[in-house]
């Protein structure tokens, strides 16, 4: 790479050609006050703060739109710098209000710093300022205060360049320019607002939940990890008194680079909400009643001994890696493998589809990447901010889903195909490909272009779009999300994902499991697997596992989810133990659940509030939070990111490894343990590689050529694609401020050949019959499914997963009532 | 006096026809460039004419041209009609009168350019050029001067009109581009939008004034060196306080004293106290200057420029004060709102002057504008926020008194100037 | 709300473009010829018939004085008072007119007949001080003139 070398202040500097003067600058320690200016977004040269003196140029030149040249001189506190840097400082306050006394940005706004370095020591202005109405919520979780605006533009920038969303807009001009927001209702909300809030150079943008609450220096950060999605985003949690107040991004380039999603950044109220549990309940003549830790763990203890090996555990994604590793740990000494942290998933391929994606940063290389059935800004919205930016350099986007993603249109192809259908795509696209080489591998032979696009409902076209982007240069990358994984097929998908990188290359991601479900599929929380996702028959590991746990854990593999309620229905299991997971809710298959509920001897969870599963269990053991304790978490791509606790949690309530540690007491085989760090450096003596800060690299699966036939789905009424959003009613984000009313209520979509039959206009209200229960929503008319399905938001108390997710579910749907004007 | 050139038809009733026009010799320069020239030789033509850009800049049109990479595969030609910069009105004069000129002017432009759309970004208050804007491309598809082919040869053109919506700062280059890429108008970042290399959707493009167009066929018609023979003719549009508002052509240099002459003398008889030379972002000059010749160079020396070459007359009943403070708003309202200096030395400049106006100035505002004048100069991202110190600076060090008088007047109300100037008396009167 | 006829010429402008957002003034204007203004659900429509969010459309509609985002009278006045048509007289015509009308600059009146707005320089300064009553030029107009144009609008 070709260099240049510059003088600034009278010091020379060697920066790669294409550097700007401000980067320069700030190379050698030199600071140059900005506002406009934001590395993340392309220079736009407005706010006209970052003044320099270039010799043999006749005027001032902005640093940050200055590209350095061989030779240059700058100067950055030349007195014409200093005077230009006063004036736009003065022109800045003009009419700013200056009412930093009540403002949440105080103490850490770069007005106030920048004025105080550079600014005039007094104002000149003496005419009235401008004014605009104060403090104008433009959504449950952001408040705008135009009067404190300098319109440095960072957050319409943000919203064009880095979200896509376009939710922030300049609106008039010149003097009269403001922020907002159309004059119409926004179809959906920004999930990513959090981020202007924090680029703000000013006080204009405030959180509406954070709004007041404290002064930033009063506020004791924690780094830590969200928990929410699965990206794992590094977080600043901000507390005060005891109480988490903020949750703000954390740089970490490799993972969220700077930014969060709004649950990320609104989404740790509910860890304060007064319907935490604080007491153990028991269930005595058919009710939970409180009982003490001593009671119930001793019960715990006993029914786990005497049903051993007849147990199984279930859940982990809210649990710590050291704390999953203790759970599997715990299970494995009772001797059963009945151990899957995917307590919410009825598909459970073997482990080596165990979810989870190689490092982030692949997407910064890829040529291509394919989106299947992975509804990328509403599972893992900050990887889509990874995924845009592969766009904005030139890499393609495609996706196959049954329904039409909200990213479309920044994509080169998105194909809406039938429910459960995008293994014909694949299939197709593979034979193709492969016709195309010359070679057509003997099964590919019995996959018929045609008839796989007939039965997907797509065109040729569009596979033959999709093949031809397939061989653009740079490596390519399949991504498979949870509308594959939780559809009707989802094997078969797998299957057709192997058979297409046989043919064109590039790796696979499967991007589903929320909070740390990687992370506790890795520590061991996998009924095939030992810690490290290491095969439970493998000699070394278990050697290992041998010397470390002083036990032989069982060599058979043992139940998945599934298999494990199946199980429990037929009295094969007697003791289930949830921890941190709402199975009652969220398992796709709700009879299956009640069936296995009813056999279960004891239904043992630890949670923090009262959910469905709670509800129906005998023994409630209260847990703390993320935010409550110390421990290891992972994302997506196994990297292990280490947190502190940032506030105590309730009283009465205890961490999971805690309860975990009680119960190995009373069960003969105490896990003692004095830190996190004793648990954690025990889990590396088994699973070795495992390194924080690092993606712990398990092995992903090979492709190959595997044709599998479809299973025909018939049946009467519309096909139900169960669609999760990024806002819904969950146990925490319905605890949480804000969240509710970005989730707003339900909407289900009906393509337009289905609604005109059923007289349904766009906003109608509609009830959903399936069997003998029925839930209501508003429907939208659009063309985002494919004719003969309704698009269902799972996640809302209308549509639990446990009624709404069984893959292949038809339903009758009925007009209650006409849109309306009055209705809206 | 020669006869006039840009103008020599636009008076004619029938002008804006197709066959009046080529009764006049119109197309004959297309079809001679077609026939005759290569592309690099018109665009030699052009720069030998020393043609430079009559939209405000004055940059050499050849040299433009030929910045424009020769093997882009894609290019366009945008016109300039936004013609806002106040007292200019020689591009709607020219649109309304000879409209087939500029088709003229763009059909060779884009064949020296080897472009194959262009579009015309007309101002959306002009109403009637549009209508016969459209007619005349229409009739000039008809006659195959528009459209594939043209004129036997291989060379393909579509031209669209692309109205504006009222935006001032639409007229700068930039913002021109980003308001037909259906944006808000507000100025690009050059480098890199320098609009020859990354212009329109990013491609190379060619960005010309409607009147710099109009003299494209003459100069190919009748060659460089009579061009320049005639002058070369410039278009002044002559305004204010004379007895006949007009666009004068007169060879370029010519004094603001004989263009007032042409636009038939100052209203009254009076003395002239002060004229712009060129539109309201150039410094107004003093009367004591109407001698001097307007031209790049002379105005420069004076700290003013050419301009549009709007020259706004104003006599000796001027109230200055006023005059400044209504371009200081004029600006303020045309702010895009990007860049600071701009968007608040503007709103600040005009309360102050607005309140001098209305007798509560002090003494110290007289300083306090000159300061702003200072840190809105070189400070602003594009030459809109740069247009109003000029006026400041010239209102504050040639008609000073005139300032202090409104000042004094805030304590000695008795003193309060009452030469607001009406121009017409009202109804009845 | 969009008529058909619209529709149609809104794709047929799209088609000018190799970029469909460079369409989206000229729609805008289209909608208004029919309209009279853009009203918010308008801009939701032509930013679904251009594939451009809302958000956008918006934002454009705003900055630009001749786009209305507010319903103005049957006729539009729009009188220069820039510095030409100010040196010739524009003020006393201003005045005059907004006392015909009753109402300032800015403002509609109150039956709904005439906005009047006070513009910058219409580029007929040689029809100082000049008047745009709807697509029609006037000037130059004495204070007399335009109150009388003014009279015979319906």
């Amino acid at each position: 790479m070709s260099t240049v070398t510059l003088t600034i202040d009278g010091r020379t500097v060697t920066v790669p050609k294409g550097t700007t003067v401000y980067h320069a600058a700030r190379q050698l320690g030199i600071e140059i006050p900005i506002f406009c200016y934001h590395d993340r977004m392309p220079p736009l040269g407005a706010c006209r703060m970052c003044f320099v003196q270039v010799d043999r140029m006749p005027r001032l030149q902005t640093a940050c739109t200055l590209e350095a040249q061989e030779g240059m001189v700058v100067w950055t506190e030349s007195p014409e710098v200093v005077e230009a840097r006063r004036a736009i400082l003065e022109f800045l306050l003009i009419n700013h209000p200056l009412d930093c006394p009540i403002c949440d940005k105080g103490g850490e706004c770069p007005l106030q710093d920048n004025t105080f370095r550079y600014g005039p020591g007094a104002s000149r202005f003496v005419e009235p300022k401008r004014h605009f109405p104060k403090a104008v919520r433009l959504s449950p979780v952001l408040t705008l205060d135009r009067e404190r605006c300098i319109l440095c533009w960072r957050c319409t920038r943000f919203g064009e360049v880095v979200a896509g969303d376009h939710a922030l807009k300049g609106h008039e001009r010149g003097y009269r320019t403001h922020i907002d927001v159309p004059p119409v209702t926004q179809e959906r909300p920004s999930k990513f607002i959090g981020n202007t809030i924090a680029i703000c150079p000013v006080g204009a943008l405030t959180s509406g939940v954070y709004r007041f609450r404290a002064r930033p220096w009063d506020n004791q950060p924690t780094a830590g990890v969200c928990t929410h999605c699965g990206v794992g985003c590094a977080t600043w949690v901000d507390t005060r008194g005891g109480e988490v107040v903020r949750v703000r991004a954390r740089e970490k380039p490799e993972v969220n680079d700077i930014w969060l999603c709004d649950v990320g950044f609104f989404g740790y109220d509910y860890t304060q909400h007064p319907d935490r549990l604080t007491t153990p309940y028991m269930r005595q003549g058919g009710t939970l009643q409180p009982a003490s830790w001593e009671e119930a763990l001793d019960v715990v203890a006993r029914a786990l001994r005497q049903a051993s090996p007849r147990v199984g555990a279930l859940g982990g994604k809210r649990l710590t890696v050291e704390e999953a590793y203790l759970l599997g740990k715990l299970f494995r000494f009772l001797g059963s493998n009945h151990v899957d942290a995917r307590a919410d998933s009825a598909f459970a391929p073997p482990r080596e589809w165990a979810w989870g994606a190689g490092p982030f940063e692949a997407l910064d290389r890829v040529g291509v990447f394919v989106l299947v059935g992975c509804d990328l800004s509403e599972d893992y919205p900050v990887l889509w901010l990874r995924a845009k930016r592969a766009l904005d350099r030139g890499a393609a986007g495609l996706a196959l889903a049954p329904k039409r993603l909200e990213i479309a249109p920044y994509l080169q192809g998105a194909v809406v195909h039938r429910y459960g259908t995008e293994a014909d795509v694949l299939y197709a696209a593979a034979r193709l490909l492969a016709e195309r080489s010359g070679s057509v591998p003997e099964p590919l032979r019995q996959v018929k272009v045609q008839t796989s696009c007939d039965r997907a409902g797509v065109s040729c076209q569009a596979v033959e779009d999709l093949v031809r982007h397939l061989a653009r240069p740079g490596p390519v990358l399949f991504v498979v999300g949870q509308l594959s994984w939780d559809g009707p097929q989802p094997g078969r998908t797998l299957a057709a994902l192997q058979t297409l990188r046989a043919v064109c290359g590039g790796e696979v991601w499967v991007l589903r499991g929320k909070g740390n479900a990687t992370g506790a599929l890795l520590a061991g929380l996998a009924p095939d697997a030992l810690p490290g996702l290491v095969p439970p028959e493998d000699p070394q590991a278990r050697a290992r596992v041998r010397a470390v746990w002083g036990f032989e854990p069982p060599i058979s593999p043992g139940l998945a989810a599934p298999a494990m309620l199946e199980a429990a229905a037929a009295g094969r299991l007697s003791v289930l133990y949830v921890a941190g997971a709402d199975p009652a809710r969220d398992f796709p298959d709700g009879d299956l659940w009640k069936r296995a509920r009813a056999k279960l001897d004891l239904l043992v969870v630890t949670d923090l509030f009262w959910t469905t599963t709670v509800e129906q269990a005998d023994v409630v053991l209260p847990a703390l939070s993320c935010f409550e304790r110390a421990g290891t978490w992972a994302n997506l791509e196994g990297r292990l990111q280490r947190v502190a606790a940032s506030r105590m949690g309730p009283p009465g309530a205890r961490a999971d490894g805690d309860i975990l540690q009680l119960l190995s007491q009373r069960l003969g085989r105490p896990m003692e343990y004095a830190s996190v760090d004793e648990v954690w450096e025990e889990l590396r003596r088994v699973a070795p590689g495992m390194e924080l800060d690092r993606p712990y690299s398990f092995p992903r699966p090979q492709p190959r050529v595997e044709v599998q036939l479809p299973t025909p789905l018939d049946g009467e009424g519309l096909v139900v694609v169960p669609s999760a959003p990024l806002f819904r009613t969950g146990e925490m984000a319905s605890r949480c401020r804000g969240l509710p009313e970005l989730a707003g209520n339900p909407t289900v979509v009906l393509h337009p050949e289905d609604a005109v039959p059923l007289g349904l206009e766009d906003g109608a209200e509609v009830e959903l019959q399936v069997g003998d229960a029925s839930a209501r929503a508003r429907a939208t008319v659009d063309a985002a499914v494919a004719p003969g399905h309704v698009l269902v938001p799972v996640g809302f108390s209308q549509f639990p997963r446990s009624r709404w997710q069984r893959p292949g579910l038809r339903v009758r749907v009925r007009a209650l009532q006409p849109a309306g004007r009055e209705s809206r | 006096m020669p006869q006039p050139v840009l103008l020599r038809y636009v008076r004619e009733p029938d002008q804006a026809d197709i066959d009046a026009y080529e009764r006049r010799g119109g197309y004959a320069a297309l079809r001679r460039a077609l026939r005759e020239l290569s592309p690099e030789q018109v665009t030699e033509l052009v720069d030998r004419s020393q043609l430079r850009g009559r939209g405000g800049a004055g940059f050499p049109t050849g040299r433009k041209w030929k910045f424009v990479p020769k093997d882009a595969p894609v290019k366009y030609l945008v016109v300039n009609a936004d013609e806002g910069e106040p007292g200019t009105f020689k591009d709607r004069t020219l649109l309304e009168g000879d409209p087939h000129l500029l088709v003229e002017g763009i059909a060779l432009a884009a064949y020296a350019n080897g472009v194959r759309t262009a579009y015309v970004y007309l101002r959306r208050e002009f109403y009637q050029a549009h209508r016969r804007l459209e007619r005349a491309i229409a009739q000039a598809y008809q006659r195959g001067y528009l459209g594939q082919g043209i004129l036997g040869t291989d060379f393909c053109l579509d031209v669209y009109v692309h109205p504006g919506a009222g935006a001032y700062i639409a007229g700068e280059e930039t913002a021109l581009l980003e308001s037909l890429e259906g944006r808000r108008a507000m100025p690009r970042l050059k480098p890199p939008y320098f609009p020859a290399v990354m212009g329109l959707y990013e491609k190379p493009t060619v960005l010309n004034n409607v009147e710099t167009l109009c003299c494209v066929p003459w100069i190919v018609r009748e060659g460089p060196e009579w061009w320049l023979h005639q002058g070369p003719p410039q278009l002044y549009s002559v305004s204010g306080h004379v007895n006949a508002p007009q666009v004068v052509e007169a060879p370029l240099g010519t004094s603001a004293r004989e263009l007032i002459e042409r636009a038939g003398g100052v209203r009254g008889g009076r003395q002239v106290k002060a004229f712009y030379p060129g539109g309201t972002s150039s410094r107004p000059l003093p009367g004591k200057y109407l001698d001097v010749p307007l031209r790049h160079e002379e105005l420069a020396k004076l700290g003013s420029m050419l301009g549009s070459a709007a020259v706004i007359v104003m006599d000796e009943t001027t109230d200055m004060v006023k005059v400044i403070a209504r371009v200081c708003e004029f600006y303020r309202d045309e702010s895009c709102g990007k860049c600071t200096p701009c968007r608040e030395g503007t709103v600040w400049v005009t309360q102050i002057l607005d309140r001098i106006l209305h007798g509560r100035g002090r003494p110290e505002d007289l300083d306090l504008l000159a300061s702003l004048a200072r840190n809105m100069t070189g400070t602003c991202f594009c030459p809109l926020g740069e247009s109003v110190p000029p006026s400041l600076r010239a209102g504050l060090e040639d008609f000073r008194e005139e300032f202090e008088a409104y000042v004094r007047a805030a304590r000695e109300p008795a003193t309060m100037p009452v030469r607001l100037h009406l121009g017409a008396p009202a109804p009845g009167g | 709300m969009l008529s058909e006829r619209v529709r149609q010429d809104i794709e047929a402008l799209r088609a000018r473009y190799p970029v469909a957002q460079s369409a989206l003034i000229p729609a805008l204007l289209r909608v208004q010829e029919e309209l009279g203004w853009v009203p918010p659900e308008a801009m939701a429509e032509v930013g679904r018939l251009l594939g451009l969010p809302v958000e956008v459309v918006a934002e454009v509609a705003s900055f630009y004085t001749l786009i209305f985002t507010e319903l103005p009278g049957r006729h539009v006045v729009q009188l220069c008072t820039n510095l030409s048509c100010m040196l010739s007289g524009a003020e006393a015509v201003r005045e005059w007119v907004e006392r015909e009308l009753g109402i300032r600059a800015g403002q509609t009146t109150p039956d709904g007949r005439v906005t009047l707005l006070a513009v910058e320089c219409l580029a007929a300064c040689d029809q100082a001080p000049c008047m745009l009553v709807d697509e029609q030029r006037h000037g130059p107009v004495s204070p007399d003139s335009a109150v009388q144009l003014l009279r015979e609008l319906d």
